[in-house]
């Protein structure tokens, strides 16, 4: 039997996270492979994504509404080998006692008795570097970790041979130096917001400034007649830190210790991989729980640590400035009534599309009135044909076959302006985007070779990806390739708008609601169906005159619909 | 096309675009700040137009046409024919897809590219005027600048670059033809290896340095081994000797004089003179003053390890910012100016900076020395592996050289590495890894080496001073 991670597989094209909407399956469900197991939101499209095993679900390592790069596990599997799945359980829970043991030691190895905070100050001649000369042997990404902790490398004593400093070298040496109820900031996540908890502080038994794990047996120990017995017995029942110098544990394992200010390398486990200790989710959550409560027990308050919080932004200057205070730039914090929606998925994408065309393409919306009673007779001629075919007919083929008479008039409207290069691509495809709004927001699938379709054929075509953008079984390859959009703001309500362009095409029409209106006849106002149109184009390819052209011969076409026969 | 002077805002200025500009530049950029770089006439700077790059391209082309044509022990019997103009076409045509290519990825990551003269007006503002005539100019208010103007040749009195006859090394570097007789001034890496190349060209090289052997700075095993095979491949050495200045000859071509410390003059015959006494840092017409900076006295700009010059915002990387001038250096260095702007905790920390010598053997050296290690308060051991007893290097037909490590007798920290011998500018990076990772002799050579490889002689050197060599006799 073995334990096997799944790693959120590629799921699409150039797609690098998603967010994790929905588990399938929960630890203890047996899955066959090929069985879905989760959903998983990208930036346009809701997939399920298959077990690649048959097996027990061990965990889960990603909360659902979480976001999950690709390639990151989510999800482990016992597969069984030989048939039996029930027996390993029962282990982990025996007693950590070797692992204990094992701890004494690290802490004997890894832990000065003197004050390392005085060291931090201290001339580097005090700390007696490894070498003779004052050079540190540390690899590059261990000397980048110590300026973003703030950290003087000559200070911290190497753990490896020769007495090489390693990251987690100077990962010790910053939480022994810190800040009392500093944790060990959590390096290389500056998207992760701090931890508004004040870090669990389990080693704080009153010795004061000294915070990290490791210490906590020297602070009982060597002062013991200084009144920090008593806490010691207060702390007695504590979870003993494991204090490892390495610890396997996945990405979002990782994760969760970080938002729960445990360190892994703490976190007892009994498990191993390749002979490393393993550390799961769930062994980070007990030890944390553990800790808080025992933080409980030993009266806190009474030499609380500051209460800063942690800095995890690994900015250099608030770290060398000891400030790790709250920056004035924060946005401000929800008010009890006010509700929080994520900005991400779908969402975030239509967000950053959007602006990506305003803040490039400078929109000019252009607005006209077609008068389309001879559309709405034309329509309502065909209709009986359509649906004996089992058509759905719409104004909507009509109007696209319009659209496309108008950009072969005028191609700088089906283009695309190749800023770098310096050249305005005009396209030879007539590919028509219709925007469809969703429940999970507005999806664009593109109607492929409109010049060389029929009306029931694009009719049945727009129905279908409508029918399955609303669903979200739109694949990203449908919302491709698209020259040119149409969105139908009509058909909720609505005459005149100002579409913004689906970037990087240079175009879009917007669509009022067909319905009569006053328009003037003969010197009458009469009532006569129209169509409000509003086109919007990236005035750096178009002229507003070009525009104005391209809106008369659609209109023309739209008033005069026999005229699409001859397209 | 704008005529006149027009302001506009950048958060990074960067100026100039050789191989510290533009990474610094394209870092910048990828950092999301708003990144303008100002190159005056050329993408990739010296490196790629006028160094590094096209000086490789002749050496290969060289050393492929000699190597051809001496190649009767493995049976190989040829005379290869050099169309100079040729080789240095092709070479134009390599130095523009990178330079194009410098150029794109610059666009591609966003950086504002201008192309003009950049000076400083104030802490704050600089003044770029545009490439050509009546093109006007333009203010650009910046909030950090990068000063990354390289370097160029230096000029000795007597000797003008301007004059067809003296080549700077640029000159050596486009020239259109092989001149008979090459006089090259100057032992250094520069004069060394395009002394080599012209010799394997066709040319009688006579070099003339003033100290009393070539490349300074290398260890003397090193430099006897370069210094023995220029020798056999006809190139002249003349030490102690500095030269005073040219004359014409009787001959059409020209003679170069040379004077001792004890004033004893010579001359010698050449048709060209190569002057290659190294270069000096380009921070001329800059208006550096205006922006509250001074350079020193050999005018470079001083920085801090983080690249930061006196005035805090404004950075100074590569050549400009003093030694090594070296292209790698300038790279890092744009890296970390871009990083340290950005606010990221970036700073020049490295451990050491290789360096190669594309000489015939090439040289590749990083960290320290046996010396260097011992005055440094190390108890150095150092172990060794002679090409001559690389299998690899006997099939190539170039077995002179060796690969030396050196380290700390105590914890077995690799602290430096000296190679001589084919391929040793790809060598050295092994080396480099080592010394940046803090690995120890024992680490590189319980690395296992691809056999049959060059590289396997530096896990031999490893074991050689840990006095577990398997193919050499152990110190």
């Amino acid at each position: 039997m073995t334990v096997e991670e799944f790693r959120l597989p590629d799921v699409g094209e150039g797609v690098a996270e998603g967010e994790l909407v929905t588990w399938l399956v929960a630890p203890g469900d047996r899955v066959e492979e090929d069985q879905p197991v989760a959903e998983v939101e990208t930036d346009k499209a809701l997939v399920e994504v298959p077990s690649s095993y048959d097996g027990v679900v061990e965990e889960l390592f990603v909360e659902e509404g979480e976001m999950v790069p690709v390639g990151d596990v989510i999800i482990s599997f016992r597969v069984d080998e030989d048939g039996d799945a029930g027996e390993a359980t029962a282990e982990s829970d025996a007693g950590a006692t070797a692992s204990e043991a094992a701890a004494g030691d690290d802490e004997a190895d890894t832990t000065e008795p003197d004050d390392e905070a005085d060291a931090i100050e201290a001339d580097a001649t005090e700390t007696e570097p490894a070498t003779p000369s004052g050079r540190t042997f540390a690899p590059p990404s261990a000397r980048r970790l110590a300026r973003e902790l703030g950290v003087d490398i000559a200070a911290v004593d190497g753990s490896g041979p020769g007495g090489r400093i390693g990251e987690a070298d100077v990962r010790a040496h910053a939480e022994g130096g810190a800040d009392a109820g500093a944790d060990g900031p959590s390096v290389g996540s500056a998207s992760d917001a701090p931890d508004p908890k004040p870090a669990p502080t389990p080693t704080d038994v009153g010795s004061g400034g000294r915070t990290s794990a490791v210490k906590k047996r020297d602070a009982g120990g060597a002062d013991s007649e200084t009144g920090a017995a008593d806490a010691a017995s207060a702390a007695s029942d504590a979870p003993d830190p494991a204090a490892r110098e390495t610890t396997l544990a996945t990405p979002a394992t990782r994760k969760v210790a970080r938002e729960l200010g445990v360190d892994v390398d703490d976190v007892p486990t009994d498990d191993t991989r390749d002979g490393e200790a393993f550390v799961t989710g769930e062994d980070v959550r007990a030890y944390a729980e553990a800790l808080e409560s025992e933080a409980g027990a030993v009266d806190a308050p009474a030499d609380a640590p500051d209460p800063k919080p942690v800095d995890v932004s690994g900015s250099a200057d608030a770290a060398a400035a000891g400030g790790t205070g709250p920056s004035a730039a924060e946005p401000s914090a929800p008010g009890a009534a006010d509700e929080t929606v994520p900005y991400r998925g779908v969402r975030r994408t239509i967000g950053k599309q959007m602006e990506r065309s305003v803040y490039t393409a400078p929109h000019v919306t252009h607005h006209d009135t077609a008068e389309v009673d001879a559309l709405v007779e034309a329509r309502a001629e065909l209709k009986p044909q359509a649906e004996a075919e089992d058509v759905k007919l719409t104004y909507m083929p009509f109007v696209m076959k319009a659209i496309v008479a108008g950009l072969k008039e005028f191609p700088s409207l089906n283009s695309e302006l190749r800023e770098d290069d310096e050249e305005i691509v005009l396209k030879g495809d007539y590919n028509l985007g219709i925007a469809v709004a969703t429940d999970a927001g507005l999806m664009v699938p593109v109607v492929e070779d409109v010049d060389e379709k029929g009306l029931f054929e694009l009719a049945d075509e727009v129905n279908d990806l409508a029918a399955r953008a609303r669903e979200r079984e739109l694949a990203p390859a449908e919302m491709k390739g698209g020259t040119f959009s149409i969105t139908n703001f009509g058909a909720i309500g609505g005459e005149y708008a100002t579409p913004i362009i689906n970037y990087p095409e240079t175009a879009i029409l917007g669509l009022g609601a067909i319905e009569e209106r006053p328009v003037v006849r003969d010197g009458e106002v009469v009532a006569a169906p129209t169509l409000p149109l509003s086109l919007s184009i990236d005035h750096r390819v178009i002229d507003g005159a070009e525009a104005a052209a391209f809106a008369n011969t659609v209109m023309e076409h739209l008033e005069h619909p026999l005229l699409l026969l001859t397209l | 096309m704008v005529v006149g002077d027009i302001a506009t805002g950048t958060e990074v200025l960067v100026i100039g675009a050789g191989p510290g500009g533009y990474v610094a530049a394209i870092r910048a950029a990828q950092e999301g700040l708003d990144t303008t770089l100002v190159e005056k006439d050329a993408y990739g700077g010296a490196c790629l137009n006028r160094g590094c790059i096209p000086s490789k391209a002749l050496i290969t082309g060289s050393g492929l046409a000699h190597e051809a044509g001496n190649a009767e022990s493995m049976g190989i019997h040829a005379d290869p024919a050099v169309d100079m103009g040729k080789m240095v076409e092709w070479k134009d045509g390599v130095v523009d897809r990178l330079t194009g290519g410098v150029e794109k990825l610059c666009k591609a990551n966003g950086v504002n590219l201008i192309e003009g003269t950049a000076s400083f007006v104030d802490e704050h503002t600089a003044r770029v005027a545009h490439g050509g005539e009546g093109q006007g100019s333009e203010s650009i208010e910046f909030e950090h600048a990068i000063v990354a103007t390289g370097s160029r040749p230096i000029q000795i009195p007597g000797f003008d670059f301007a004059e067809d006859h003296v080549w700077s090394s640029a000159d050596a570097l486009a020239a259109d033809s092989v001149p008979d007789r090459l006089g090259i001034v100057g032992g250094g890496y520069i004069g060394m290896e395009l002394a080599t190349t012209y010799a394997k060209l066709g040319a009688d090289v006579t070099v003339v340095e003033m100290l009393d052997d070539i490349l300074d700075p290398y260890e003397d095993d090193v430099k006897r081994i370069v210094r023995e095979r220029a020798e056999e491949l006809g190139v002249e050495f003349h030490f102690g000797e500095g030269a005073s200045e040219w004359s014409e000859g009787a001959d059409g071509g020209y003679l170069l004089h040379t004077e001792t410390e004890a004033g004893e003059e010579s001359t010698y015959g050449v048709d060209k003179v190569l002057v290659a006494v190294g270069r000096q840092p380009v921070t001329d017409g800059l208006d550096l003053e205006n922006a509250g900076i001074e350079t020193d006295d050999r005018g470079f700009i001083e920085t801090d390890d983080r690249t930061r010059s006196a005035v805090e915002h404004v950075h100074a990387v590569g050549d400009v910012a003093g030694d090594p001038m070296l292209a790698h250096a300038a790279s890092k260095e744009g890296i970390v100016a871009a990083e340290v702007i950005a606010g990221e905790p970036a700073a020049l920390d490295q451990q050491a900076i290789p360096a190669a010598v594309f000489t015939d053997p090439e040289i590749g050296t990083v960290g320290l020395t046996e010396d260097e290690a011992e005055a440094e308060g190390f108890d150095p051991v150092v172990g060794e592996m002679p090409f001559n007893a690389s299998g690899r290097a006997m099939t190539t037909g170039h077995t002179e050289g060796f690969v030396r490590l050196v380290a700390d007798d105590e914890t077995g920290f690799v602290l430096g590495a000296q190679i001589v011998g084919p391929e040793a500018s790809e060598l050295i990076a092994e080396a480099a890894l080592a010394i940046e990772m803090g690995a120890t002799l024992e680490d590189v050579a319980a690395t296992v080496h691809t056999h049959p490889t060059l590289a396997e002689a530096v896990m031999e050197a490893a074991e050689n001073a840990r006095g577990q060599a398997i193919h050499t006799l152990n110190r």
